[in-house]
């Protein structure tokens, strides 16, 4: 087997990473601040992606539909904290858990019946003839992937670091009481985090969706890989989930080649549930001091 | 006794009873194959509850017990044409120890963490079942015919009533594990993880138990699933039922047994009540009804918020509308589903026997079954010798949390029978001194010694076996629990008839022994007459004595009393001060951390001062008290300047005879 | 208020319509992944009963009755399937069952059936077994002596040997086999292995690789096809994954025919795969051209009636609709709705049966157990290999279009 194939199959698995990291990302957003995630993100994901297909059927210019998607994106994010978080956050319990999967549940199902069950081709002015770099394939969408990741996360770090609002998102995380007292709300301040992060899902839709197609099933098998890379880095590790979700991607492609395309899943599995036992904060992650 | 008899058992006896005669009247077959599913179902979600309700964790996991069990069981009878017991028990027991395997990882984790432990669990066991042809059969499934039970080919109703006994044995299992010391124990760690490690419970232990306990029911479950159906295919055991069994539970009610049952017929039920229009409007017209009545309920007297209350009224509206508007309810399902489940989850968080259990309780008061007399306390705490020999001995102390040196070379003997005292000003690391001692944390330098061994160094649960018992600062009492059955969590030594035994209902003759010895402690600190109280709504100074109480109970050698007479009322003060001399009488050896020098006075034999994380007195509370460099430690003066290295401790401090 | 009363007052009455009509269940997957197989189905099927009730119903022994139909989803998942099976074989005037995609649906619950002697003509499930499992077993045990259960599709077995053949005309001797991890693809997988061992080992796997349901990167799988040198991709799964493994094919550049499973022909690859689809081979029953009056009228039919220009599967809702009319004419032979006697009616038809897909003469008989073709409806020369062009599926050859065309004067 020439070593060719080998870095071929561990970038174009890397690729695919980069999604995870992407959607991985959304949770550590709003689990920056509230210590909650949306387990329905996945959804968001695809009902950003179709909501986005349906504007662009209105033959605007695609920047100004991918402007549009994120924005619904966002807006279906702060609904999701509305309904599902924020009640939870109050009470100090871990309904959200249970609501979001049923959120989630309901956005599948209203896919399904309003944009139909079957995949559909979604349309990019980004070409997906494939390039050769270094003796590599590459499609220049796939790229446009790894570039949307990236510049989103830096974007959205520079935002966390350099604002007053930003700077909130570290104050609520650090202690939500406190912040509260300090005069910063921690709602808004959760609201927004679910916002930012319901737009970088379907930032993660518009991406990923002219490689994966659109169908109401696109983003359950991602969503379980991202969840994986999220928790693996560590919820609260920012650039964390790049390293992981690289790492991941192209794991995954190697073991669907020497161990056998059935158990492609399966070392990244047992790499999360090791991984999680050993450092349970994440590889990433801060470990905590228990206190009486 | 008997109206208790008759309202709780007398409603699960209907059930069965029911359960079990309903195919003698109803004879369709697919009636009987619901009902057959509705048993299975109910047995998984007994064993989800265990996660679920009782240990308080979002467990995504159970689907793959199912599975898991379904194919041992179609396994064994397949391949090694095993007959219905063996494969049963192939089942139950392969769920039992993967369970165990998996919870030793997961159960390190909380919250998401271990929501995401538990559905990694579920998509590795699929790909396995689907990989593992030569075992499985892999995609094409595994077709099985159900053996003989004892020479006999059973029925489809036959196997029905086979399914509803093993439903009615788990249920009566699953009472008698949580009337006992397991039930106390997995109350008591949702509620203070902490204080059960250091009562000698160990949550980590009882955690994996409860884990591999449930995960053995789902492989149960699963090897009824297997025999009913006669085909299984993996992909059958995945994400989707997974969520939805977590959703049944919690629709049902969390931590009861009657909500498991609701919540697998509604698992069971709900797919076929949609194929009905009409069904379908009627019961979102109730559904509407009910959101419509609590909701305006909650707004009016102000017990729910108006998102809780609306919430729900808006999502039933919505089913209401949709029925009309939808041509196609089956097409909506799963939004349906999601709109039902929202309602409850927001509106009735207790789920739906909860809520109900909880009205059923007020009209039928029944009152608990009677005390038996309290033990005598010598027999439940035994006097012990003073000798004054040294019993716990720090040499070399030293706990660093990165650069903040919170104990920095201490060295300390506390002899036996005495009380002594540990006093300093805030910050000056008493506290985490206790915090070493009582093995919350381990120490980042030096020994620890009990009674000359070596005593186990950061974990909570070893040290408290090893006899240390402590009380806390900040009340870490079981505050859902009666103040009997907090005391009742930490008895040392009064459990010993295990866990299958329990489960048969052999546990009742100690569990009656216990009550007595936990009312005699509870008697020694005045609170024999609160037995019944649950513990949050005890006053504070009672809370404080419970806390005594429960460390008692452990029959401690050293116990640590971590500012007991903390925002005491005077009154509370002198009782808490004669509670402590009625302890220290019966030769229990105390080490006492505590800001009211008058306290201190009162009880020690011996004081040890400390600053800064180092000792800088020790003698009797009287010398201590007037140790420059105490008084200078608490007024905050310049410290007279002496080089670390060279300040002995203290004057060595005569140890009054004893 | 008044609506439900209304609804209230009509399912009550139901029963006592219920004597009129013939019930007729429709199941398969109408939500979730499989879904677009299991609605055109369902809507291929839905055509031909508006059809035959717009005409006042067939004619049952003198007397006009319609058909009723029960739709059932099964989800895709075996257990629903079970408990539909259960349902539907407990309703005591059922006349018959159409229905199921997923051969493991078919495996938890046509023992139900069969053990009631409900008829069912399972429409448009391909996978072997769904059959084989009545059949005499190599090791000795006994197939039932009656049987119930029909199916109308072309079965795997057939595709294979299709794929196979091509394979071999086309002298692509390297192959590599690439399938799904379900029921369907396993199962496709062995009977291209065992088509290859019975057309004389021409074929050399090179490499056997499989992918889920929802994988979108195949770069993996079809690297290592490439790097073990093979001329053509073998290929059994569904739609939107087919699409990503012709996608991952055009971009490592690996320019070998794609030979395939029917599902090939389903909208959802086709429109996914885009230009990367075209070439693209597989055995069809069906194929959306108006190559006779008849096949265009039902074409017409359909876009009209579900608002489409083209049909997701063609395959699934022709299969659903000649289904219909095998079965309509089973009850006008029978001269009754009871299920038994339509049974016994589409083991010997008399009347030819004019369909979209053929005009079927006697296509069942007798069931055998030593030999499933007895209830198979479907032989080699009802199936020709369709080819994907530029979002269309044409005739694979000329030779074929002519023949079907003409066969259907």
């Amino acid at each position: 087997m020439p070593v060719s194939f080998i870095v071929q199959m561990a970038v174009s698995g890397a690729l695919m990473g980069l999604v995870y990291a992407l959607v991985a990302y959304g949770f550590q957003l709003t689990y920056a601040t509230s210590k909650s995630l949306n387990f329905g993100q996945g959804e968001l994901v695809m009902v950003s992606a179709f909501a986005t297909l349906s504007i662009m059927g209105t033959g605007l210019p695609y920047p100004l539909v991918v402007l549009l998607g994120l924005l619904f994106g966002a807006l279906l994010g702060l609904a999701v904290e509305r309904t599902g978080v924020r009640l939870a956050l109050e009470q100090k319990s871990e309904g959200w858990i249970l609501l979001t999967i049923i959120i989630g549940l309901f956005l599948f199902s209203f896919a399904e019946n309003v944009w139909g069950r079957d995949d559909r081709p979604f349309p990019t002015p980004i070409s997906s003839q494939p390039l050769n770099i270094l003796g590599i394939d590459v499609t220049p969408v796939e790229l446009s992937v790894a570039v949307g990741v990236l510049a989103v996360m830096l974007l959205v770090e520079a935002f966390k670091r350099t604002t007053l609002l930003g700077k909130a998102f570290e104050a609520v995380s650090a202690d939500r009481d406190a912040s509260e007292l300090m005069g910063i709300s921690a709602t808004r301040t959760v609201m927004l985090s679910y916002a930012l992060s319901g737009a970088v899902a379907a930032l993660a839709g518009i991406l990923v969706s002219p490689i994966t197609t659109v169908g109401p099933t696109m983003a359950s098998a991602l969503v379980l890989k991202a969840f994986s890379v999220a928790v693996v880095a560590g919820l609260e590790s920012g650039f964390g989930v790049v390293v992981v979700g690289l790492f991941l991607g192209a794991l995954e492609s190697l073991a669907s080649f020497y161990v056998g395309s059935g158990w492609r899943d399966a070392p990244g599995l047992v790499l999360l549930i090791l991984a999680l036992a050993v450092r349970p904060t994440g590889v990433f992650g801060k470990a905590v001091i228990r206190k009486v | 006794m008997l109206k208790r008899l008759l309202l709780v058992r007398g409603a699960e006896l209907l059930l069965f009873a029911l359960l079990a005669a309903i195919p003698l009247v109803v004879t369709s077959s697919y009636a009987l194959g619901l009902l057959t599913l509705l048993a299975i179902y109910g047995i998984l979600l007994i064993g989800l509850d265990v996660t679920v309700g009782y240990l308080g964790q979002v467990n995504l996991g159970q689907a793959a017990f199912l599975g898991l069990g379904a194919y041992a069981a179609g396994i064994a009878v397949t391949r090694y044409g095993a007959g219905i017991p063996l494969a049963l028990f192939m089942a139950g027991g392969l769920g039992t120890l993967l369970g165990a395997l998996l919870a030793l990882p997961a159960l390190r984790l909380e919250g998401p963490q271990f929501a995401l432990a538990t559905l990694s669990f579920t998509a590795l066991t699929a790909t396995a079942l689907n990989e593992l042809e030569w075992l499985t059969n892999g995609a094409q499934g595994l077709s099985l015919q159900v053996p003989p039970l004892l020479g006999h080919a059973l029925s489809k109703r036959e196997f029905y009533w086979l399914c509803v006994l093993a439903f009615a044995a788990v249920w009566l299992a699953m009472r008698n594990l949580l009337s006992s010391q397991w039930g106390r124990a997995f109350e008591a760690l949702r509620d203070s993880p902490i204080a059960t490690d250091a009562m000698g419970v160990g949550t980590y232990r009882h955690k994996v138990a409860g884990f591999a306990f449930g995960s053995g029911l789902g492989g149960l479950a699963g090897g009824l699933y297997a025999l009913n159906f006669e085909y299984l295919q993996p992909q059958g055991f995945q994400y989707e039922l997974t969520v939805i069994l977590l959703l049944g539970v919690v629709l049902g009610g969390r931590k009861s047994l009657w909500g498991a049952f609701v919540g697998a017929t509604l698992v069971a039920l709900l797919p076929n009540l949609l194929s009905s229009r009409f069904l379908f409007q009627a019961f979102s017209a109730l559904g509407l009804a009910v959101a419509l009545f609590a909701g305006l309920r909650g707004l009016a007297r102000r017990t729910l918020r108006p998102f809780q209350a609306l919430a729900p009224i808006v999502a039933t509206a919505t089913l209401v509308a949709g029925g009309f508007l939808v041509q196609n309810t089956e097409d909506w399902r799963k939004a349906i589903f999601a709109l039902m489940l929202f309602s409850v989850v927001v509106g009735l968080p207790e789920g739906l026997m909860g809520f109900a259990g909880r009205a059923l309780a007020a009209l039928f008061r029944v009152a608990p079954p009677p005390l038996p007399p309290p033990a005598p306390l010598d027999e439940v705490l035994p006097p012990h010798l003073a000798s004054g020999a040294p019993l716990l001995v720090l040499a070399g102390l030293k706990r660093w949390f990165g650069g903040v040196r919170a104990v920095d070379g201490l060295d300390l003997t506390v002899r036996a029978g005495q009380v002594h005292g540990l006093i300093g000003p805030n910050g000056s690391g008493k506290s985490t001194v206790v915090n070493v001692v009582s093995g919350l944390y381990a120490p980042t330098a030096g020994a620890l010694s009990l009674r000359g061994a070596p005593l186990p160094q950061g974990s909570l649960f070893q040290a408290a076996r090893s006899g240390v018992a402590r009380t806390f600062q900040n009340l870490q009492l079981f505050s859902g629990m009666t103040a009997l059955e907090n005391v009742m969590v930490a008895l040392r030594g009064a459990y010993r008839v295990p866990l299958p035994l329990i489960c048969l209902g052999l546990g009742r003759g100690e569990e009656r022994r216990a009550q007595a010895a936990a009312l005699a402690l509870l008697d020694f600190v005045g609170l024999g007459d609160q037995a019944r109280t649950p513990a949050r709504d005890l006053t504070y100074g009672a809370q404080r004595f419970l806390e005594i109480a429960r460390a008692l109970a452990r029959r401690p050698d050293v116990l640590i009393l971590d500012e007991p007479a903390a925002g005491l009322a005077h009154p509370d003060v002198l009782k808490q001060v004669e509670l402590i001399r009625r302890v220290h009488q019966r030769g229990i050896t105390i080490v006492l951390i505590e800001h009211h020098m008058d306290v201190v006075s009162q009880l020690c034999d011996l004081v040890t001062a400390l600053d800064g994380g180092r000792v800088i007195a020790e003698g009797t509370p009287d010398e201590v008290k007037r140790h420059p460099r105490v008084i200078a430690a608490y007024l905050g003066a310049v410290e007279p300047a002496v080089e670390p290295a060279a300040a002995p401790p203290a004057p060595p401090a005569g140890v009054p005879a004893t | 208020m008044k609506r439900l009363l209304a609804l209230l007052a009509l399912t009550l009455a139901l029963p006592a319509l219920a004597a009129d009509t013939i019930k007729l269940a429709l199941t398969g997957p109408y939500s979730g992944g499989s879904a677009p197989m299991g609605v055109s189905t369902l809507d291929g099927s839905k055509l031909a009963i508006a059809e035959i009730n717009a005409a006042g119903g067939i004619d049952v022994g003198g007397k006009k009755m319609k058909i009723e139909v029960i739709e059932r989803d099964d989800e895709a998942k075996n257990d629903r399937g079970a408990l539909i099976a259960q349902e539907l074989a407990s309703m005591p005037d059922l006349s018959g069952v159409i229905g199921s995609v997923n051969t493991g649906v078919v495996m938890a619950g046509d023992k139900y059936l069969q053990e009631k002697g409900i008829t069912k003509i399972i429409c448009p499930a391909a996978g072997s077994s769904s059959m084989t499992q009545w059949a005499n077993k190599p090791d000795g045990t006994k197939g039932p002596a009656q049987l119930s259960i029909f199916r109308f599709a072309a079965n795997d077995g057939i595709q294979a040997a299709m794929v196979v053949e091509e394979a071999i005309n086309r002298k692509l001797f390297k192959v590599a086999i690439i399938h799904d991890d379900t029921n369907y693809g396993v199962s496709g997988r062995d009977d291209l292995l065992n088509q290859i061992k019975k057309q004389g080992g021409k074929l050399q796997v090179v490499t056997q690789e499989k992918f889920k349901i929802g994988d979108k990167d195949m770069t993996a799988q079809l690297l290592k096809a490439k790097a073990l040198g093979a001329q053509a991709i073998l290929i059994w799964g569904i739609g939107p994954e087919l699409a990503a493994v012709a996608n991952g094919m055009a971009k490592i550049g690996l320019k070998v025919p794609l030979i395939g499973g029917w599902t090939l022909s389903m909208s959802n690859f086709i429109d996914n795969a885009g230009k990367n689809a075209n070439g693209t081979l597989m055995p069809q029953t069906f194929i959306e051209l108006p190559i006779s009056p008849r096949a265009k009228a039902f074409i017409d039919a359909y876009h009209k009636a579900y608002g489409v220009t083209r049909i997701p599967s063609p395959v699934s809702a022709a299969q659903g609709y000649d289904a219909v009319l095998i079965f309509a004419a089973a009850v006008k032979q029978a001269k009754s709705t009871n299920t038994v006697k339509i049974r016994e009616a589409l083991e010997d038809l008399q009347a030819p049966v004019k369909g979209v897909i053929a005009t079927w003469r006697k296509p069942y008989s007798k069931w055998n157990p030593a030999d499933v073709d007895t209830h198979e409806a479907f032989r080699r020369q009802q199936v020709v290999m369709g080819m994907v062009m530029d979002g269309r599926v044409i005739f694979g050859s000329e030779a074929d279009r002519l023949r079907l065309a003409k066969e259907q004067q």
